[in-house]
């Protein structure tokens, strides 16, 4: 589906589906008759029976529709902004980040500290890792700089704690290596964008 | 254009460049006239400090009249060109170099070190490449680990500045074009020696490819705060920066366009004194030892400010100040004086570096100074300059640039040096009394004495005619010799009468800045209190005195310079103990901080009276130096007497000559990480049969009444009966040594 018949703004040509709510009332006369008729017509127990319904349905169906938050969580948005997450490469299961330091020179709250170094197989190794959360705004600026999509925001919206700071470190971060399976990738901002095939130039090759 | 080269050097031009009429000097290239006029034009292997490579192109320009394009950095401007540094078909042509620059550059930028003052990114984004169209077939290229230096060939850009730096800086010569096309590569021809100079080539390269291993991917060059400050290691006091995160120092690095840093200066950043608090039990015991002490007794690592409280508390208590190699270069200098009538010596590092002979005495210096090197290998690669080494013992890593060796025996520095000033002097117009001095020495005796040829020093001074600018080296084995006082005189008559450029380079730290603002004693007395030196109660920035004091990189203040300019220091570390003017307070001076004595410094030595604050420490655009202020030459009466020249001390059997290895200095430098080097007494071959030494068998001697414990080695590219021993390794008691360098060995065998 592209965008067109989204900026298609004459009404009328689009596949829409009109609802006949038939006609207002205008005079008093007509307004009394309506009120007289809805009086009459036992409408009142058509929405008690909507609730009775539903009631039988959660009690004796087992179709409640109650959260029962905490034991229960509602998917969120892969948008939302919750507690990082650091992801891992699917095929070597090596975490992606390259240490390159954006993410805490972006930080606007100062809350990313990062330590690398010059690892034996000389690439650089990530060698120390915090996030302060008790200072983190949760702007996604880090996720969005991001080169490799390697921070992002994950789903893990409940930040209470006993102490004003909180800090995770990296290995908190990344997904675990036995359930690199079901790491999800991220679609907020800075992720791939979804035409993004169609944006990619080859490489020259002159061989 | 060439021809003009020789004939109008030095005759005022001007130039028109874009519009703008500049007026300079014939003899200086298009770009350096550009950079003194503030314009700009863009260069990528352009390096200041070398002669130009004209390896980039991109430095074309467009002279009116000529046809096609000429490289700035190379052609001298002739007078009324009128040069055009930029059109579209000047700018396309760096947009074309640049792409060939990017030519399979890899996209590594994130975990680069270089990014953010990266050279090729910078142009990149300023010539708008936005896409490559072209490339070659990629190579096999591996890292290369060389020791402090790491190598990415697959970064390199071929701009050759770090050969350049290497060959005429640094002198090393370890690296080397490896030609062949796209496939050209640099290699390392000495990777074995691990030259820590190499950081002065790393330090030039404009892109990620050689970096210091120690630094590689540990922080981004953004992260770090940089704290300019000046090397506190040897006298050179080198312009550097400290580049600070989280209270750690991660690297040094300097103004490399135009100023250069040795491998201990590069390399020798990372001791302080950490975690220390203020132990007010320690210093209540200070303050009364101070009270008490007859003599105070300090190592030359200590800045001109402290020095200056130092001398304050002697006119306060009446404590004699002993600082031994301070003491002799005091000395020295002092007789010096009495022949020129100045109070400093004459010579500058540039114009060493613009000698065309240079004659070293008494100092082995490569491993004394190696920014003194630095310059006189300047000398001979530029201006191909004669350079006579005069010393006991052979240098195999001068070898390069020395064209003389002339070998005199060890204690007959005096000799030498007469023979030195009877040579060099025969044409040279002398007072009476000094010429029949001169004619008075008894050559053949001397000569014998010392054994230095005559021939030795007639081929000397037989290359020396026809030509100008000549230098004199003078280093610490003549300071501290019995006969220094006659030896200054001596070779003070160069510098008087045969227009030498003479440097004395100062022993060791500020030893200079000392031997000017303290009244120094020769001997110690009573009960001691030791400044960065051993004594009764003592002061240690090594941590392990009686009350802890700051290491260098952790106290404001100004150094004296081997370029007799006084520069400033500043704190790049954190440190909470008492400093030397809590003391000085306690005794009854009043300072608010160690820098308020800045001003305070004696003015009747040459210093000024400028404010610590407003001292400035910068290059301008073309290299001019504004860091601190030089010293004041101030006069000094002269007197012309001198001693008959006294009998030679033999001395027979195997010597040692105190000496520390090239990139070591100080206990300071000793506790650095990345300068490990072994501290072992190296002899040769032929030493060890004179001793009847064995590799590797431990010994005990005593110096000065220090007792070293060493290990013997033999080093087979060393030739003669002298071995090195150094004291770097020997902590606070090194500023003990007080005696000639070189010395007789009488050891005790302690077993292997």
């Amino acid at each position: 589906m592209g965008l067109e018949q989204f900026k298609n703004r004459n009404v009328g040509t689009q596949n829409y589906k009109m609802l006949d709510l038939g006609e207002t009332p205008t005079s008093g006369m007509d307004k009394f008759k309506q009120v007289v008729q809805r009086t009459f017509k036992v409408e009142l127990f058509i929405g008690l029976w909507v609730t009775l319904r539903e009631m039988i349905n959660a009690l004796l169906r087992g179709q409640m529709h109650t959260v029962k938050y905490p034991f229960e969580k509602l998917p969120i948005s892969p948008r939302y902004r919750a507690i990082h997450d650091m992801l891992r490469l699917l095929e070597s299961g090596h975490y992606r980040c390259i240490g390159c330091g954006l993410c805490e020179k972006i930080c606007i709250s100062n809350c990313i500290t990062m330590n690398t170094r010059y690892d034996e197989n000389q690439r650089k190794e990530v060698s120390e890792y915090t996030i302060n959360f008790g200072r983190c705004i949760f702007c996604g600026y880090c996720a969005e700089v991001c080169p490799e999509l390697a921070i992002v925001h994950g789903p893990r919206y409940e930040t209470a704690s006993e102490q004003r700071a909180s800090f995770s470190l990296f290995e908190d971060m990344l997904t675990p290596i036995d359930q690199l399976n079901l790491q999800k990738e991220y679609d907020g901002f800075g992720a791939v964008t979804p035409n993004a095939d169609d944006n990619i130039k080859q490489t020259p090759l002159a061989y | 254009m060439s021809i003009h080269n020789s004939i109008n050097k030095g005759k005022a031009i001007t130039v028109t460049i874009d519009g703008k009429k500049c007026k300079s000097t014939f003899g200086k290239t298009i770009l350096e006239i550009a950079r003194e006029n503030d314009i700009y034009v863009p260069t990528m292997c352009y390096l200041t400090k070398v002669q130009p490579i004209g390896s980039c192109r991109m430095c074309v320009v467009e002279v009116e009249g000529v046809e096609g394009m000429i490289l700035s950095c190379q052609e001298k401007a002739t007078d009324g060109a009128v040069i055009n540094t930029n059109n579209d078909m000047i700018q396309q042509e760096r947009q074309n170099i640049m792409k060939l620059y990017n030519v399979n550059h890899p996209l590594e930028c994130g975990v680069c070190d270089k990014s953010g003052e990266c050279d090729l990114q910078n142009k990149t984004m300023e010539f708008g490449l936005e896409e490559q169209a072209f490339t070659a077939r990629d190579q096999y290229r591996p890292v290369e680990n060389w020791g402090h230096v790491s190598y990415d060939p697959a970064l390199c850009i071929m701009c050759e500045k770090c050969v350049r730096v290497s060959t005429e800086i640094t002198g090393d010569e370890a690296l080397k074009v490896k030609f062949g096309g796209y496939g050209s590569t640099i290699i390392n021809t000495k990777q074995e020696k691990n030259y820590a100079s190499l950081g002065e080539a790393a330090a030039v390269c404009p892109v990620g490819a050689l970096v210091n291993t120690d630094f590689k991917y540990t922080s981004n060059a953004w992260e770090l705060s940089k704290i300019p400050s000046a090397c506190p290691h040897c006298g050179g006091g080198c312009q550097m920066t400290y580049e600070v995160k989280n209270n750690r120092i991660y690297r040094v690095t300097n103004a490399f366009e135009f100023s250069s840093l040795c491998g201990a200066g590069r390399y020798g950043f990372d001791y302080a004194n950490e975690n220390v608090s203020k132990d007010e039990k320690a210093f209540n015991e200070a303050v009364a030892a101070f009270k008490n002490a007859q003599s105070i007794i300090f190592s030359s690592q200590i800045s001109n400010e402290e020095a200056l409280i130092l001398q304050k508390i002697k006119e306060q208590t009446g404590a004699k100040l002993v600082s031994y190699e301070a003491r002799a270069y005091q000395k020295f200098m002092e007789a010096y004086s009495t022949i020129t009538g100045k109070s400093l010596y004459g010579g500058t590092l540039k114009a060493l570096s613009e000698s065309k002979a240079v004659i070293m005495m008494g100092t082995r210096i490569n491993d004394d100074s190696p920014i003194v090197k630095y310059h006189i290998n300047m000398a001979s690669k530029w201006h191909r300059a004669r350079v006579a080494y005069m010393h006991p013992l052979e240098d195999n890593e001068i070898q390069n640039i020395v064209t003389q060796f002339i070998k005199y025996e060890a204690g007959s520095e005096e000799g030498a040096a007469a023979l030195l000033a009877e040579a060099l002097l025969k044409e040279a117009e002398l007072p009476k009394s000094i010429r029949a001095f001169l004619d008075d020495l008894d050559i053949g005796n001397l000569s014998a004495e010392s054994n230095i040829g005559e021939e030795e020093l007639e081929t000397l001074r037989r290359s020396l005619i026809k030509k100008t600018g000549f230098s004199l080296v003078v280093g610490s084995d003549l300071y501290a010799h019995p006969r220094a006082v006659q030896i200054a005189k001596l070779l003070a008559l160069l510098e008087q009468y045969a227009g030498f450029n003479v440097i004395c380079v100062p022993p060791a730290g500020n030893a200079m800045g000392i031997s000017l603002i303290c009244d120094l004693d020769d001997e110690a007395e009573g009960k001691t209190v030791g400044y960065n030196a051993p004594a009764d109660f003592t002061l240690s920035a090594l941590g392990d005195g009686d009350l802890d004091m700051p290491a260098m990189n952790q106290q404001e203040g100004t150094l004296t310079t081997i370029d007799k300019r006084v520069v400033p220091m500043n704190v790049a570390l954190p440190y909470g103990g008492y400093i030397l003017n809590d003391i000085a307070n306690a005794l009854g001076l009043n300072a608010k901080y160690t820098i308020d004595y800045t001003k305070a410094l004696p003015q009747g030595k040459g210093f000024q009276a400028v404010e610590f604050d407003s001292l400035p420490d910068y290059f301008d655009s073309v290299g001019n130096e504004y860091r601190g202020y030089l010293l004041k030459n101030v006069k000094v009466s002269v007197k012309r007497a001198f001693d008959d020249i006294a009998e030679i001390e033999g001395f027979d059997g195997a010597v040692i000559y105190n000496c520390n290895p090239t990139e070591q200095f100080s206990a300071f430098t000793a506790k650095s990480k990345l300068l490990e080097e072994e501290a072992v007494l190296l002899g040769s071959q032929q030493f060890a049969t004179a001793t009847k030494l064995q590799d590797g068998e431990n010994i005990t001697y005593v110096l000065d009444g220090v007792k070293f414990n060493r290990v013997f080695k033999i080093d087979t590219s060393m030739k003669g009966t002298i071995a090195l021993n150094p004291t770097f390794d020997m902590g606070l008691s090194g500023a003990l040594l007080s005696s000639y360098r070189l010395s007789r060995l009488d050891f005790e065998r302690a077993g292997k």
